[in-house]
């Protein structure tokens, strides 16, 4: 792997991280499966991307994309808790209808950002080489984030949300308006997605209308990898782990898809993915087993 | 103060699987009261503990706490006046989060939960202190897992959590029905020194005809969605377990039989 493709596939690990900290609010912390994200992936980028090229501050242009993906999770989380359809179905028909409003929003169905001002250029007259500048950026930016959640779950309403996913029945007998943490964490959620998009745009040079497919496989699987190496009960290192996972994940396939002796090409990647995604939920589930087994035998003797 | 006024809960109005759960429920508890409530399976004691708690909404009449009419406050809004003890003991707590987590949870409960960090060392030192009560070593850990507490346990700090913020009323359903006789006997004693030192106005549902005697100051008996009868005074402690019996025979002059062995069970 050259140099440059490294630092591409940090750059992606870092953004998807993103993604990760998002899926991992819904699926683990709000034990709310949610596919929403896979159009505020794209609604992110093609908000920003729309905005920029119409003249719009890049800054600005990212907060506008991260206020529509939140937008997006208030209607799946007012789709399954107004009209109690099943949060699956909430989060595809949401999904479904993003694909049409994304399209919409760009006009076409991609947009090249290549020559238009970023987030990045402001730092541009720094000297840094690009490749370089893009990585530490959105380290800088996705750390950062991750920091902030982490804090917040560990506030009082943070800690409010994570008992809203744990023990619904508690939480309000609590005093915990339930219903309300679910439409936050959603927001929360897909508003991180929609900043990943953003981001990703902007450093890639292009929205397209169909950027988001499969991000909620790649966030589900940089959870699911964080999870399986990090075994902790605190929300940094949680938290953290996601993004980590998220590297791991984006490194492994490159490796994959760089062995030349394996003669994989990039379009094997969705197989590659559900194959890593199915042994890090294989492995535990042995180890498990494996455990078990020796414990019965350790019992006998 | 709790006050019922008629209240009337029907679940499934209108279908073939209708249920009168709560037929006209008139009850007054005097602030401080500590209340027993027996009745057999399917007479409405959960429900009537459920309904003042908010989780089930009535279908007609009246709820008081002191003079405030408070029949249409969500269940969440009652958590100001409402502390309750469930009978599992998984249900009181989040057995993903931590003791000390689980207890800042509790201790927030009835504020509005905001941006400040949910834990900080003061609070963890009155965690520390209440835990010491149980004896039961929790006190030293309060970083463990939930889940990882025996149900007894768990019971246990659901009850210390019950009483981390000031409430006027607790309701607690069963709750050591699912324990140990040892276990059980120990949270009740500490429920026993909590409702006495917080002065708590307390409806506790109850299997058993000793507890229900032996705890409190008065004890009602629900039959049928009604309170069938209502013992307190010195007529309450002449009775024993038998004269609760007799009682129970009374209400069912169709001879039916008790067929709950818990309800026979001294403990």
């Amino acid at each position: 792997m050259s140099l440059f493709s490294f630092l591409g596939t940090l750059e992606i690990g870092f953004i998807f991280g993103l993604v990760a900290v998002g899926v991992y609010l819904t699926f683990r912390v709000l034990d709310f499966p949610d596919l929403t994200v896979d159009g505020s992936f794209t609604m992110g980028a093609a908000v920003a991307a729309a905005l920029i090229i119409a003249g719009v501050n890049p800054y600005l242009a990212t907060i506008c994309a991260v206020f529509g993906g939140a937008a997006a999770g208030l209607v799946t989380a007012w789709l399954n808790l107004r009209f109690n359809i099943l949060h699956l179905l909430a989060s595809i028909l949401t999904m479904t209808a993003l694909y049409t409003i994304n399209l919409r929003i760009m006009g076409k169905p991609n947009l090249a950002l290549i020559t238009e001002p970023t987030v990045l250029s402001p730092f541009q007259s720094l000297g840094i080489p690009n490749m370089y500048l893009k990585v530490f950026f959105v380290a800088f930016v996705v750390i950062a984030i991750g920091l902030l959640l982490a804090w917040f779950l560990n506030t009082q309403y943070g800690m409010a949300m994570r008992a809203t996913g744990s023990n619904p029945r508690m939480a309000q007998a609590n005093g915990i308006v339930v219903n309300q943490k679910i439409f936050a964490g959603l927001a929360l959620s897909n508003g991180l997605v929609a900043l990943a998009g953003a981001l990703f745009a902007q450093t890639n040079g292009f929205a397209d209308s169909t950027m988001g497919i499969g991000t909620i496989v790649v966030g589900l699987a940089a959870v699911i990898v964080g999870e399986s190496l990090f075994n902790s009960r605190s929300m940094l290192i949680i938290v953290l782990s996601c993004i980590v996972g998220s590297l791991l994940y984006r490194l492994a396939v490159a490796v994959a898809l760089n062995a030349d002796f394996i003669g994989f090409n990039t379009s094997d990647l969705n197989l590659i993915t559900a194959v890593l995604v199915g042994l890090a939920l294989i492995l535990p589930q042995l180890r498990r087993e494996w455990k078990a087994r020796k414990a019965a035998q350790g019992g006998e003797a | 103060m709790i006050r019922c006024e008629d209240l009337k809960v029907t679940f499934n109005a209108g279908l073939a699987t209708e249920k009168r759960a709560l037929r006209g429920v008139n009850l007054t508890i005097p602030q401080g009261e500590f209340v027993t409530v027996i009745g057999s399976n399917g007479a409405g004691k959960s429900t009537l503990l459920n309904t003042i708690a908010g989780d089930i909404r009535s279908s007609s009449g009246k709820l008081l706490f002191d003079d405030r009419d408070v029949t249409s406050l969500s269940a969440a809004a009652r958590t100001r006046d409402v502390a309750r003890v469930f009978q599992d003991p998984l249900a009181g707590t989040c057995g993903d989060m931590t003791i000390e987590e689980n207890m800042a949870l509790a201790y927030g409960r009835g504020q509005r939960g905001g941006l400040k960090l949910a834990l900080n060392e003061p609070l963890r030192k009155l965690f520390r202190e209440q835990l010491s009560r149980l004896n039961l070593g929790l006190e030293d850990r309060l970083n463990a897992q939930m889940g990882l507490l025996s149900g007894g346990q768990r019971q246990s700090v659901s009850l210390l959590m019950s009483a981390l913020q000031p409430s006027k009323i607790l309701l607690l359903d069963e709750h050591t029905a699912a324990l140990d006789p040892k276990t059980a006997a120990l949270v009740m004693e500490i429920t026993d020194q909590i409702v006495a030192e917080k002065k708590l106005t307390v409806l506790m549902v109850t299997h058993s005809m000793r507890q229900a005697l032996d705890h409190g100051s008065r004890t009602i008996m629900m039959h049928e969605g009604q309170v069938a009868f209502d013992l307190s005074g010195e007529e309450r402690s002449n009775y024993g377990v038998k004269d609760l019996l007799n009682l129970f025979a009374q209400i069912r002059p169709d001879g039916e039989e008790l067929d709950d062995d818990k309800l026979l069970l001294g403990a």
